[in-house]
């Protein structure tokens, strides 16, 4: 079989030193009534080309997405990925190793883990860093039951902004465990705090706000930090689209006690929704409540510089039940694409992506505001902005796909009531004649 | 090595975009001032080639597995097709956003689909949902799934039943689930003690989780026994399925009474680990607990692909998409690259390598039970602690001959497993490179009788040599604060 390297001789010779005449002898434990007694019915194999042809053929059924560009965010986002990106991850040395338990032959893996902690420390403001769990969804569910432990409370407040599938994913976390969420209104494009006060009570453990949330809007984080902290509860920021700490306050600035985000836009490609990458960043005080994985910076019996995981007591192949977590394997490669992304990018290019992103979506919001199909509403927000269509969604849907743009979020996918509502996502990728096409396409009357 | 922070010249660029085309809009009238960060974050200033040289000297800092033997035990570390790698990477799949409309990505759908049904076939499973993002997110599914098949029926099963030689991320993600978890011992044979079994399974208890073969390597030879154990009180079985590699095409836990089964795609097949994942744990369960299924889940109607939600049963969302999609691809390729005929000498040529390891090795380092495995060994290091040489000497050693060391000192678990030295060579390993790791650590046990020393300061010719682990954890360096210039 292709991938085996011994031989039918070589496998014979090796029984025979074992010292049995057949390989049959070797599984005796396994019980004959639970044994496969029939060819398994998948087909294959096929030789490299076969399979090359058939994959290609299976990946033409998806619409040509290079030339596809989105106008669809909602927690996965495009932008350029810098070759130098792909060209790193695709060494063999990063991808084909596993997780650094022996740190003198997995320096590059810690090493790397100890500089995307460091990029989102200086990103967020924050002391420590997990710099990889599943994703975003994950480790806001890992942030709240974080919360949880720390302050022995049960409450979580959650705006109804957060990512809906951030939401579910931390209701699949919490359910088992004695935990109540009561849920934020919105006003517009932000949420409505307005009855925070009420809801906060000595009970509530935490408060959950995503910014920018999941209409794009920029939260105004600072104002509530107070009255949550004066009721024991922590904050914890919620984040989708990281290029916005490119441009945006760093959540330690506003009293942000957790933050749990989603690293996919350094450089990782959308990929139908993953691998991406999580992480949490937060305060030196919380530290040995952190789920998964830490480098840390010591030195080698020489003296020399050198890192390994560290902070290892929390961690499930050590206290097993009483972890904080059971996460082992997490999203490590996207820690190097992460890293080299950032790195690359640097203090001046991640502000100008940051920039451009946001430029581009106000271009675009202002352009449709021009036509007479779409009512805009006015909230602060990066690069993703909600309007109601005055025209026919799918007819929306039809004349993009036509031109090859990838149409926005239709928001009543998640928001029932916001029927005809439109999430509009715009990156860098796209260029001032792109959008000024697709206000073209979308301002005719019909 | 110098950080990327340490190689920081003010002013160097790596990355060009553009002019900014928007000239007319101004940044204040976009975002408020509140909300503005009103410096620049302190990120490094590095050129494209500083960059690349930078991680590519990083690179060669690691040992991957196309450097060499890579025998951790329980991880199956195997070859990772080249061409697995190359169509993860094509564009159609690259770009697909994970919500658009199903008419724009039927193939991507298609290979959940077909991927779903081959993983069934392989496991004797019913339905498989693809979401977990590795084997303890599985776990986490499997247990969601036991919780809330009980809850449904109106109990308040509280125990779930471990064995000692299990993972650590079995009990860590049955505690997630809110079960207290209760330990089953080992026997003196490597199995489950049956009769302590009979004496814990009870009505307040969800199931059973069990890796088999387990972290010894052995197949549980009760397995029918023990599957009617928990079933007559009510209870589940659990499948880990950290070890499935050696019973592809030779037997399927849904044919051994397993109800839910979570499988390693990053271990079993084929793709790659990528320094700790990701990888893909994906769950399989027989036909009455579909309705649990994360949601939602692939469906085919005949003439499209298309989501389908699993209802209101479902335990709900475990992440924020559908699954590690390129994982998920690169386990489809290996699995029609090999076929049928390919899966069983998979697992035949995997339990022959470990054997063949264990014969060998033997007299040198004590297994923890002398019989016949599956596909990995575990040895000890015990008598070699009269020369002051830990187990942990002698995976160092090993390094300085060019392999990645086995898993140490897992399982543990009291009278019977101390001192382990986990080896499980895969089926990816040629008699040559086998037969050279054999000698190697022949030597190693005569090194430790001449040369102690050699291999208690062991290694020797790694980029460092046996960090300060206990210096890290109590002075912890987390974060670089300060550039120091001397480095």
């Amino acid at each position: 079989m292709k991938y085996i390297p011994n031989t039918d001789n070589e496998k014979k010779g090796m029984l025979k030193e074992i010292g049995v005449s057949s390989f049959n002898e070797l599984i005796k434990d396994i019980p004959e009534n639970i044994r496969l007694k029939k060819a398994l019915s998948i087909p294959g194999p096929f030789d490299e080309e076969e399979i090359k042809e058939q994959v290609h053929s299976i990946a033409e059924k998806n619409v040509n997405f290079f030339s596809f560009k989105p106008l669809i965010g909602a927690g996965a986002y495009r932008h350029y990925i810098p070759e130098v990106v792909k060209a790193i991850v695709s060494r063999e040395e990063f991808y084909t190793s596993y997780t650094p338990y022996q740190p003198e032959i997995s320096q590059g893996n810690l090493q790397s883990m100890f500089e995307l902690q460091t990029h989102l420390a200086r990103l967020t403001g924050m002391d420590v860093v997990v710099p990889s769990l599943y994703d975003g969804a994950s480790a806001a569910a890992e942030a709240v039951l974080m919360a949880v432990r720390i302050t022995h409370k049960n409450r979580i407040i959650v705006s109804s902004l957060v990512h809906p599938h951030y939401r579910e994913v931390i209701t699949t976390y919490t359910k088992p465990h004695d935990i109540e969420i009561i849920e934020l209104p919105f006003d517009k494009g932000c949420t409505d705090f307005s009855n925070l006060k009420n809801l906060l009570n000595a009970n509530t453990a935490a408060v959950v706000v995503q910014s920018p949330n999941f209409f794009g809007g920029i939260e105004n984080i600072a104002v509530i930090a107070s009255e949550i902290h004066d009721t024991g509860a922590l904050l914890i920021h919620s984040i989708t689209e990281s290029i916005s700490l490119g441009l945006l306050t760093a959540p330690a600035d506003m009293g942000v006690d957790i933050v749990a985000g989603e690293s996919q836009s350094f450089g990782m490609d959308l990929n139908f929704g993953g691998p991406y990458n999580g992480y949490l960043a937060t305060k030196t005080r919380f530290l040995r409540q952190l789920p998964g994985r830490i480098a840390g910076e010591t030195a080698d019996k020489n003296g020399k510089r050198a890192f390994v995981m560290t902070m290892r007591a929390r961690e499930q192949d050590i206290r097993r039940e009483k972890a904080t977590s059971n996460i082992c394997s997490n999203h490590a490669l996207n820690i190097v694409a992460a890293d080299v992304y950032l790195s690359l990018l640097g203090k001046n290019g991640l502000c100008q992506v940051a920039l451009l992103n946001t430029k581009a979506a106000h271009y675009l919001k202002r352009k449709l505001a021009e036509t007479n199909n779409f009512e805009v509403f006015e909230y602060p927000f990066f690069n993703e902005f909600v309007v109601k269509s005055k025209i026919d969604i799918c007819e929306v849907k039809n004349r993009l796909s036509r031109k090859s743009f990838v149409p926005p979020l239709r928001v009543d996918k998640f928001y029932k009531k916001c029927e005809k509502y439109l999430l509009f996502t715009v990156t860098e990728i796209f260029k001032r004649e792109e959008l000024d096409e697709i206000a073209e396409i979308l301002g005719v009357s019909r | 090595m110098k950080l990327i922070y340490e190689k920081s010249v003010e002013g160097r660029k790596g990355y060009f975009l553009r002019e900014d085309p928007y000239k007319e809009i101004s940044l204040k009238d976009c975002i408020p001032g509140y909300a503005l960060s009103r410096t620049k974050k302190e990120l490094p200033e590095v050129s494209e080639v500083d960059v690349v040289r930078h991680f590519t000297a990083l690179s060669k800092l690691n040992y991957g597995l196309d450097d060499g033997f890579y025998p951790l035990g329980s991880c199956t570390m195997k070859y990772n097709p080249k061409l697995n790698e190359h169509l993860a990477l094509l564009d159609n799949f690259i770009y697909a956003h994970p919500c658009v409309d199903e008419d724009f990505v039927q193939g991507s759908l298609q290979v959940m689909y077909e991927l779903n049904q081959y993983l069934s076939e392989i496991t004797g499973m019913d339905q498989f949902t693809l979401s977990p993002a590795a084997g303890a997110h599985g776990e986490l599914t499997g247990v969601l799934i036991m919780h809330k098949y009980f809850s449904d029926k109106g109990e308040f099963r509280h125990k779930i039943l471990i064995p000692d030689s299990a993972h650590g991320t079995n009990p860590a993600s049955a505690a997630m689930a809110g079960f207290n978890v209760v330990e089953v011992k080992s026997n003196e044979r490597g199995g489950i003690d049956l009769a302590e079994l009979h004496k814990l399974m009870d009505e307040d208890t969800v199931g059973l989780m069990l890796t088999n073969p387990n972290t010894v390597g052995l197949f549980d030879e009760n397995i029918e026994e023990i599957a009617k154990v928990v079933h007559s009180k009510g209870g589940l079985l659990y499948y880990d399925g950290a070890n499935l590699n050696a019973l592809l095409g030779i037997a399927r836990p849904g044919d051994a009474g397993f109800d839910i089964a979570h499988l390693n795609l990053h271990k079993t097949f084929s793709t790659p680990h990528g320094g700790g994942g990701p990888g893909a744990g994906p769950v399989g369960v027989k036909g009455h607990l579909i309705q649990y299924l994360p949601t939602p889940i692939v469906s085919y109607n005949g003439e499209k692909y298309f989501f389908e939600d699993v209802g209101e049963k479902s335990i709900g969302r475990l992440r924020a998409f559908w699954g590690n999609f390129s994982v998920l691809l690169k386990a489809y390729v290996w699995v029609l690259s090999i076929g049928d005929e390919g899966l069983k000498e998979t697992a035949e040529t995997s339990i022959i390598n470990a054997n063949y390891v264990m014969s060998k090795l033997k007299k040198f380092y004590k297994p923890v039970y002398d019989r016949f495995c599956m596909h990995e060994c575990v040895l000890t290091g015990r008598e070699y602690k009269e020369y002051g040489v830990k187990t942990l000497d002698i995976a160092k050693r090993l390094m300085d001959y060019g392999f990645h060391p086995p898993t140490i000192y897992f399982p543990h678990f009291e009278p019977y497993a101390e001192e382990t030295i986990m080896i499980e060579p895969t089926e990816s390993e040629s008699k040559e490179n086998i037969d050279l790791f054999i000698d190697t650590m022949i030597k190693i046990a005569k090194e430790i009788k001449t040369h102690a020393e050699i291999v208690k300061q062991a290694p020797h010719t790694t980029p460092v040599s046996r960090p300060d682990e206990v210096r890290a954890a109590r002075n912890p360096i987390l974060i670089l604060k300060e550039i120091n210039e001397d480095r």
